[in-house]
């Protein structure tokens, strides 16, 4: 159709339009999501599919298509680490998990000096994870740690902690959950005094036993809370690195070994860069999966309330 | 309203030019040349010295970590991205080879033909050959000897020395007490000091999954057995590592931890000089580079009574004696993409000048020929005249550019065998099969050889003596 001459000629706005505005404000975060996100994650699937190392740039990368990921799967002692970091992750999150609900229920009263307490319990999350697994480390030392010196007091005789599997094992637990509990205590304490008191009440009225209101009420009332809890603590706890790093070095032998340590080995040590991308996508998979699953069941369980 | 609009587009602008313009990168400032090490007392020297540096427009930045792996991975990962976050770095004798081999470090004979004072007569040959050549033989260099290093030893002096010990020891094992020249004589005493219900072991060693940890020990024992890592000409791991000298060797490592203190297989350095400074052990096997806090009466309570001096070695099944143990210490290498080259080679004029390198060597071992052979120098302590010796003893892993993978695989058998998963035998021959399928996928082939040997080592650069060779102690 053709512009009515009458019209005064047509000029770029001078002015900018809250559309344009908005859009001229979110093109950097977009941008930033492009290059941090998107461009990894890409190039991370593409270098799944072939092998090379960055370390050695003479050597051409060669196409492998899906061979990284057959060999890592092929491999027993990969399907090792996985064992080794799904009992870690069971017995560390249970820990945390049933000490933190634990704790909350205590804390969640008013009683006097409650504020000091609350943020001594929270203070070990604040630490740096590599300065609490040296920290760790000396404690249970087996000649001069503080933990077989008390051991030994209590007639208890000295145990080698750190030397042997299972033993290390319970030792990085006990240090993650350390570590660990109180972010479940946070949520946990929250979730238990965002319930209504006249609910608790009522049940006790109704001549429910504290156990009874607590399992009965309290726990039901609480699930959402607790369940992103228990999620974020066993994304957290299958990607545990730091604490192994520091306490034991995936010894003794390769038995304390985390998927994550794996791949950080294989990534920063060996150097073999398509390989460690295609277990990075291995772990996202799972890592990606299981937050999925969990959301599916929290919007399941929310709908039927 | 508008207008508001635009005042904060113009504002927002202004902040973002003012701090575009307050970047480091973007002012004018003096010439800063980063290094990487681990933390401790030779980097912190290094650091004091350059202050004096004549140049004060030239700063000496340390970028330090912990020893282990971060130390290495934090070379590799700089280089892997071609990255100029440091400019020359400290790296393991047997990290040359990995460097090298990718293209990234700056070659040191271009060095020393730019420098009219640096050149290979400064340093000792053996040295310069360790720490910096690649390949081996080749006369290529990559690194200069900055802080040389071998395993030592360290034991009590009080408990050797003691008339009633040496009684007892004489009675029970039939030869004097002293300190020992073979790892068959360490093996007696370490026996004869452990005492539990005293709080006294006999020997301390490290045996840690870390790094190095463990195997820098056990290969000590295992070339000192006669044993071999593999066959540098065919590239054979099985036969080798797994031979029955290299299993002689590792056994008797392993079989030493029976005398350490409960919980010692899993011990780094740090943890043999505590238990040796709160007067735990008898014995240690320790890096020389540790000597200086040992010896100090402020660090080590029991340093009046510390005597140090080389490791034994071993009467090999073969009838030989030799003597081998680790070679620690680092080469100065330089970033081939540090856009700072010039700089750095005046500092390194300045820095390998015999003024500043005995400075440095009073604290840390130098490889400066001339600081080395000087008297002062070697009677400064108790244990340079020691270490001027052990040189001749020193052994290392594989120069070669899959090392770190070579090593994590031989440290994850070897801590196997400590903990008891395997036996030395099974760990050994596991690691020479994953150390061959590593070799295989970078590439190498593999020879076979007719038949393998009982003793590798009369194969490979024989060191075997048929008398032992006694070395002095202090």
């Amino acid at each position: 159709m053709a512009r009515d001459p009458g019209l005064p000629p047509r000029r770029l706005p001078r002015e900018l339009s809250d559309r344009m505005l908005c859009g001229l404000f979110v093109l950097p975060t977009l941008g930033v999501l492009l290059v941090m996100v998107a461009y990894p994650f890409l190039s991370l699937l593409y270098y799944s599919t072939l092998s090379f190392s960055l370390l050695r740039p003479g050597q051409a990368p060669r196409a492998m298509g899906f061979g990284n990921y057959t060999m890592l799967l092929t491999d027993p002692a990969l399907w090792e680490r996985f064992v080794f970091t799904g009992k870690f992750v069971v017995l560390t999150v249970t820990v945390q998990m049933l000490l933190g609900i634990l704790i909350a229920y205590f804390l969640q009263r008013d009683f006097r000096g409650r504020d000091i307490v609350f943020t001594l319990f929270m203070l070990p999350m604040m630490l740096c994870p590599i300065v609490v697994g040296f920290l760790w480390r000396y404690m249970f030392n087996s000649e001069w740690g503080i933990i077989n010196v008390m051991m030994a007091a209590a007639g208890l005789g000295k145990l080698d902690w750190l030397g042997i599997a299972d033993n290390a094992l319970v030792a990085v637990v006990i240090a993650d959950a350390w570590m660990w509990t109180p972010f479940v205590i946070l949520l946990a304490t929250a979730a238990f005094r965002g319930i209504p008191v006249n609910i608790r009440e009522a049940a006790r009225i109704d001549g429910a036993s504290p156990a009874f209101v607590f399992f009965r009420v309290t726990l039901p009332l609480s699930a959402p809370i607790l369940a992103i809890a228990l999620l974020l603590r066993l994304i957290d706890a299958f990607k545990q690195y730091d604490l192994f790093f520091a306490m034991t070095g995936g010894g003794p032998g390769n038995e304390t070994m985390t998927v994550s340590f794996e791949l950080g080995k294989i990534a920063f040590r060996y150097f073999y860069t398509g390989l460690a991308s295609a277990l990075a996508v291995l772990m996202l998979v799972i890592i990606v999966g299981l937050a999925m699953v969990f959301v599916r069941r929290l919007t399941l369980a929310a709908e039927e309330r | 309203m508008k207008r508001i609009r635009r005042a904060h587009l113009v504002t927002t602008a202004a902040v973002l030019g003012a701090g575009w313009l307050a970047l480091p990168g973007t002012a004018l400032a003096q010439t800063e040349l980063v290094f990487v090490w681990h933390a401790g007392t030779c980097a912190d020297i290094l650091v004091e010295i350059s202050r004096d540096y004549p140049d004060q427009n030239v700063r000496i930045v340390p970028a330090l970590v912990p020893y282990g792996p971060e130390w290495h991975n934090k070379i590799a990962s700089e280089f892997a991205i071609k990255g100029q976050g440091f400019d020359f770095a400290m790296w393991d004798s047997q990290s040359t080879a990995e460097f090298a081999g990718g293209g990234h470090a700056y070659s040191v004979n271009e060095i020393f033909d730019r420098s009219d004072y640096l050149s290979p007569d400064l340093f000792a040959p053996a040295a310069l050959a360790q720490y910096g050549e690649y390949p081996d033989g080749s006369g290529k260099y990559w690194g200069l000897p900055v802080n040389m290093d071998a395993y030592g030893f360290m034991y009590r002096k009080d408990l050797f020395e003691n008339p009633d010990e040496q009684a007892a020891f004489k009675a029970r094992f039939g030869y004097d007490l002293a300190p020992p020249q073979t790892y068959q004589q360490a093996r007696d005493m370490a026996e004869f000091f452990t005492r539990p219900d005293q709080g006294l072991y006999g020997w301390g060693q490290m045996g840690g999954r870390d790094y190095d940890f463990a195997t820098t020990a056990s290969n000590s024992f295992m070339w000192s057995f006669g044993g071999e890592l593999y066959n540098p000409q065919t590239f054979e791991v099985k036969g080798y590592l797994d031979s029955p000298a290299s299993i002689d060797g590792v056994k008797a490592y392993v079989d030493m931890f029976k005398f350490g203190p409960p919980g010692s297989g899993n011990w780094g350095w740090d943890e043999v000089n505590a238990a040796f400074q709160q007067g735990s052990l008898a014995m240690a096997m320790q890096w020389y580079y540790f000597n200086g806090s040992n010896a100090d009466p402020a660090v080590n309570p029991k340093a009046e009574v510390t005597g140090f001096g080389n490791l034994p070695g071993a009467v090999g099944r073969d009838g030989k004696f030799r003597r081998q143990f680790s070679v620690g210490g680092q080469g100065m290498g330089v970033n081939g993409y540090s856009q700072k080259i010039d700089a750095l080679i005046k500092f390194m004029e300045w820095y390998f000048q015999p003024a500043q390198q005995a400075r440095y060597a009073a604290v840390c071992q130098t490889g400066l020929k001339a600081v080395l052979d000087s008297p002062e120098w070697q009677q400064l302590n108790s244990y340079n005249r020691h270490f001027a010796r052990a040189f001749q003893y020193t052994n290392d892993y594989w120069h070669l550019p899959e090392y770190a993978i070579l090593l994590d695989e031989l440290q994850e058998e070897v801590s196997n065998a400590i903990s008891g998963k395997k036996t030395v035998a099974q760990a050994l021959a596991d690691a020479a099969a994953r150390n061959e399928r590593t070799l295989e996928m970078a590439g190498y082939t593999i020879t076979r050889s007719a038949t393998l040997p009982e003793v590798p080592d009369q194969l490979i650069t024989p060191v075997g003596t048929d008398a032992v060779v006694a070395l002095p102690f202090d």
